[in-house]
Parts: C-alpha cells; structure tokens; sequence
C-alpha cells in the first residue's frame, strides 16, 4: 500500500514521519469540532443572542412567577424563586441549542460542504461525533455563563441563590447540560438528515421542546405541578436533568439524583442519536 | 452498450484538421496503466417499496470507460445526463446500483478508505464553508487527510499562492467573489496531492476571464504534476481544449469517446447546418429538406435535429449554394444557414439528433449527497 500512500513529492518524507494515512479517530473528531466552534466564534451576534435569550427568561420569569412563593413562604426559605428557576433554565438553553444542531447539517448538505467529509479518509461517525462534541462544548459554556451571571447577581442584586454546591457543582450542572443537549440533538440532526429542510427541523425540534419543558419539573418542583404533569415528568428526562440540577444549586449533592439524570440522558441519547446514525448512514440510497 | 463508437484518429482522417493543439504541446503522451476502470455502471435513483415507493430515474444506464493514468479525461454531456452521478460514484460518494468501478485498482464498493486517500474532488456546487476564511478551509481539508502540521502549513501557502488567493487568505469566504470561491474549492481537493484530481462542471458559471485562469491551473497540474484528471463539462470549448480524452454522455449511456480531434475527424467533412422556422409547417418541411438535400452533390449525410437538418459535405460553400437553390425551388422557407468545420457541436448532434445546450441549473439540495460505500 505504501506506493499508494502519501501525498506527492512529500509523499515519502509523509510516510517516513509515519503519520501516514490511518489517522487516529481522535484527530478527526477534534478536526470537525474545531470547524463547528470556529463557526460559532464568526457568529457573535448569534452567540449574544444565545446567551441572552435565556438571561431575559431567567429576569422576566423570576419577576412574573416571583410571587409563587408568597410572603409567609418566602420569608420561611432561605432562597427566591430564581433559585428554584435557574437550573431549569440552564436545561432550557442546552435544549433549544440542541433543537437547532441540525441546521448546520441541512446547511452543509445544501453547500456541498458535507462532500468534503465524506471524500477525505476519515470515518462517517467521526463526522457526528465532532459536531456532538462541539455542541456538547458550547452547551456546557452556555450553561457557565448563565451561572456565572446569576452568582454575579446574588452579589450585585442581592438574588438569593444558595449555590449549595459551590464550583464544583455549577461544574456538574455544567455537565449535566452539555449531556442533555447533546442527546437532545439527536433528534434534530435525525430529522434534518431526514427532511434535509431546516424550517421542517425547526418545526419538530421547537414543537417538542416547549411541551418537553413544561410538563416537566424544570420550571416549578414537582410538588407545584398538577398531578397529570407529575404523572408525565416520570417519563420525561428533563425532570431529571432539571432536579439534579436544582438539588445542586439548592440543597447539595444527592447522587442518586445526578446518577438518574446521567442515566436518562443516556437512554435518552442513545434512543436519539442512534436514530441520528442511522439517517446519516442511509444518506443518499 | 452496443451504440457507443470508440473514435479514434485513423489515416482516413483529413490532414486539414489539426489535432486540436493545447498548450501542454507535445504529441499524445504515451497511455499509463488504467487508473479508473468502469464496467456496465447503472445507477437508478429513488425506487424503494409500498409507502416510501418513489418514481425511478435510471441516471446512468450501463456505461463502461477506462482513464489512464496521467491522462486528462473529459465528460461532456448536457444537463441531467448523468455526469455528476456517475463522478460521484467514482469518487465514493454515492453506491452504484450495479456494475463494477475500480480506482487504481481498488474495488469502490469495499476499499473506498483506500480510495479516498488518493483522490481528490471538487463538486459542482462550491463546497467551501464561508464562514471560515480561506486558509482555515484548506487547513482543515489537510488535517483531514492527516497530514502532519507543517506540511499543511506550507501546502496552503503555496496553494494560496497559485490559485492568486493570498491576499484574500485571512477573510471569510463568504466575502469571496464567486471565481475566488471557485479556485478555493479547487484548492480543497489538491491540498493532499491527489493522483486523481475529479472535477464536476468546474468553471460553470465562471466569467471567461476567470474560466481561462482555471483553464491554465488545470493545464499545468496536469503538465507539471503529471496529474490524471477527470472532469466533467457542458461547454464544448473546455472538452475541446482541456482534454486528450472525452466521453460524450447523454441520458445516461457513453454515445462517443475519443480525442476531441479524432471525434471531429469522424464526421470527416464541412458542416452545412440548415435552421427552419419552428411553425406548423416544421416537421413537413424538415422531412422535405431533408429529402432535397440528399440530393446535392457532395452530401456525405443528412441527418434532421430539432432545430433542421445538419449536412455533411466535402466542400461545404460548395454544397451550401446548391442546398440553397433546391430548398428555393422546392419553396421549403429556412431560417438560418451556416457553414462550419466539424466542432464537437456537430459531434454531439450526430451522436444524439439534438444541439447541445448549456443550462446552467442550481443543484437540488438533496442530489449533492450521496451514500459512502464502505
Ligand atoms: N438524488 C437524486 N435523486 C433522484 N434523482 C436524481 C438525483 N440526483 C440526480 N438525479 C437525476 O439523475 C439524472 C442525472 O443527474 P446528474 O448526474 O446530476 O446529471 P448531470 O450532472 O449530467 O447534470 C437527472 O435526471 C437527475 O434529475
Ligand atoms: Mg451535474
């Protein structure tokens, strides 16, 4: 094979360093997760616009629903009600990240771009795998930046948060949203690779996303909920990603909660992004 | 199968007809060993069972072609002949339905891996990312191939540098002129120093100036680094002037292949084109010139196309004025006469009973991508 190998008149010296051409998977996952964070760092517009989105959620809910804990309760607690909000919004940001993964696969077919991947001698999953990585990244920032905002805002505004975790927690809600969002982003690319359409893969992702986080324990804990919506939140793997989450932020570490919300994300991921690979096999047949 | 006429330059071929001269100069180069070997390729779209059950488009329809190494190989075909999939298929990009397809030797449907490393391919529509700038695209195309670091580093360079893209280097594409994106996307598929560089409609949509600076590139990739090429056209004059070798390609089946030379030396005579006005006359009358001028003396052949008759004649003033007298006297009404030497227009009409004709349609979005065989 050798004579085949390599790349012209370096073509010898490319063998001799003996990089030659079986790449390590590694390489090619950091190689696509680099074109798709780069990307993102040519959109600063869409990267503000990401990150305040939520903020305006996290303000214009503390504000409205404030009063759900009224003044008897509120006085009793140690912390506002956007204490018990935050972490549902951090789960909100990963997931509506996640409903747009696909557009940039609908977008890459369309340039032809996706051609360049599929003719280098790199693995196809590769080409998933980075893109999940460079999502899982972003996803994990977004979710640090709205913590790092609303701690600035307990010193600043005088917002009682308990952060019962400290560093270390906000790290694993970190985590838990970059998890979250990258097996949510299953779905999206699944259906992007299927309609190749982005206002389709819109459509889908959104219409799941908002009855997802609703009928869920993200936005109020579960005691608040009509039992029909609590019946519903067992099946739903944002409940436990969002109670994880708010045990970090309010109470402090409960490892059987964060290890369900990584087993959800898990089945959950699995279920998703399998259907992901899948579609992206059958491209083209 | 049967239909395809392998042309080749015989001593019968007039001595007046030069071999079409490209700057590469020098005469043929002497064949390598085949490189790309394609047998009964057949590529039906769409098909499927019960609920999803599409209507099929067989695209490609038994074709068969070798391409030597080192040899710069043309497709010429009109829109939706064929060209883009069968390229595709070559490059691992999309499966065949049946047939076999060998590169280099090696099997497209079980060592596309193998495949991939050697070859290089631009698509027809510009898959440069334009949110990225220029260097950055070509930087990740060579570690995707896995090319060490400072290899890349100054194979940009020198890419940039010959594709007259330097100063752009550091801007997003998507700032580029649609020729600067073009040449950047030529660049993504040498960055590795492909033996094969594919190329699908390469300067379609290109301005003449532009289309020549990429005529001249590919002319001395090919010359310099002995480069085989494979491309595929709707224009004549790049078949004709780019390549030692075509395929003419038409609803999916190889109707001629030769040099562009020896394809025009088949029809081994001058080129009287006879245009009727397109009325409800038109069909009566075509069938009437057509009779008529069979007639004039010189007439090698008549053949009817869409637009009128195409003649075939040794002296083509000669037999014109004579056509024009009988087609008066018979009172058929014509619309336009021209007389030329043979071009590949006149080749692609006898082959198919059609004139050529560009269209220059954006691809589909889906039909860009297509099913990696591994
Ligand atoms: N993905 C696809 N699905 C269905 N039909 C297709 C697809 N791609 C191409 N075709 C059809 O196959 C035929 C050949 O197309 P193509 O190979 O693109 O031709 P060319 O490149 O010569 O213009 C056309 O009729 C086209 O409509
Ligand atoms: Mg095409």
């Amino acid at each position: 094979m050798v004579a085949e190998v390599g790349y012209g008149r370096e073509r010898v010296r490319h063998v001799e360093q003996g990089t030659a051409t079986q790449g390590g998977r590694l390489s090619e996952v950091r190689w696509v997760a680099w074109r798709s964070l780069k990307k993102l760092t040519r959109n600063p517009i869409l990267l503000f616009f990401s990150l305040f989105m939520p903020l305006i959620w996290l303000v214009l809910f503390s504000q409205t629903f404030g009063n759900v804990f009224s003044g008897a309760a509120r006085a009793q607690l140690p912390y506002d009600y956007v204490a018990v909000l935050l972490p549902g919004i951090a789960v909100m940001t990963a997931i509506q990240s996640a409903a747009q993964s696909g557009f940039g696969m609908v977008a890459d077919i369309e340039t032809g771009f996706m051609d360049k991947f599929f003719v280098a001698p790199i693995r196809r999953s590769s080409v998933l795998i980075g893109k999940l990585v460079a999502d899982g990244l972003r996803m994990a920032g977004q979710a640090g930046i709205i913590l790092l905002i609303a701690y600035a805002m307990t010193l600043l505004a005088g917002w009682r948060i308990p952060f019962a975790t400290g560093l270390p927690g906000a790290l694993v809600i970190m985590a838990l949203a970059a998890a979250f969002g990258v097996a949510f982003s299953g779905l999206s690319n699944a259906v992007a690779l299927k309609t190749k359409n982005t206002e389709a893969t819109m459509m889908v992702s959104f219409t799941l996303t908002f009855p997802l986080l609703f009928m869920s324990t993200a936005m109020l804990p579960k005691p608040s909920l009509p039992q029909w919506v609590r019946d519903f939140s067992v099946i739903n793997p944002v409940s436990y990603v969002a109670d994880a989450a708010r045990a970090l932020v309010l109470t402090g570490w409960e490892w059987s909660a964060i290890g369900s919300a990584f087993a959800a994300c898990i089945v959950f991921g699995a279920l998703l992004n399998g259907w992901a690979v899948l579609a992206f096999r059958a491209q083209g047949k | 199968m049967g239909s395809l006429k392998r042309v080749e330059p015989g001593p019968q071929a007039p001595a007046n007809l030069p071999r079409a001269t490209r700057s590469s100069g020098a005469s043929p180069a002497p064949r390598g060993a085949p490189i790309i070997e394609v047998r009964d390729l057949v590529k039906v779209y769409g098909g499927g069972n019960g609920r999803r059950k599409q209507e099929e488009v067989r695209a490609v329809d038994g074709v068969s072609f070798t391409v030597h190494e080192g040899e710069f190989f043309g497709f010429l075909g009109p829109n939706g002949a064929g060209k883009s999939t069968i390229i595709k298929v070559i490059a691992t990009l999309l499966g065949g339905t049946s047939g076999a397809v060998r590169v280099a030797g090696m099997d497209v449907a079980t060592q596309g891996p193998a495949i991939r490393r050697i070859i290089g391919y631009t698509g027809q529509s510009v898959g440069v990312d334009g949110e990225l700038t220029g260097r950055e695209n070509l930087t990740l195309i060579g570690h995707l191939y896995h090319m060490p670091t400072d290899l890349i580093e100054s194979r940009v360079e020198e890419l940039l540098g010959v594709l007259e893209l330097r100063e752009a280097a550091d801007r997003q594409a998507n700032t580029y002129s649609g020729g600067m994106r073009r040449r950047l996307d030529l660049g993504a598929g040498l960055v590795h120093h492909p033996r094969i560089l594919f190329l699908d409609e390469p300067t379609t949509g290109l301005d003449p100036h532009t289309r020549n600076g990429v005529w001249d590139y590919l002319r001395k990739l090919h010359r310099d680094e002995r480069m085989t090429i494979f491309l595929t056209t709707q224009y004549l004059e790049e078949a004709d002037r780019l390549c030692d070798r075509l395929a003419i390609i038409d609803r999916g089946k190889l109707v001629a292949e030769g040099s562009p030379a020896a394809l025009k030396a088949g029809i081994g005579a001058d080129v009287v084109t006879i245009r009727l006005p397109r009325d409800e006359g038109f069909e009566a009358n075509r069938a009437r010139a057509l009779q008529v001028v069979q007639k004039v003396r010189g007439v090698r052949k008549a053949t009817a196309f869409d637009e009128g008759v195409s003649v075939h004649a040794e002296d083509g003033g000669a037999a014109l004025l004579e056509v024009m007298r009988l087609l008066d006297a018979e009172r058929v009404p014509v619309q336009q006469v021209a007389v030329a030497r043979p071009t590949l227009d006149e080749v692609f009409l006898q082959h198919t009973g059609r004139a050529m004709r560009v269209e220059e349609v954006k691809p589909m979005s889906s039909a860009g991508f297509g099913q990696r065989r591994r």
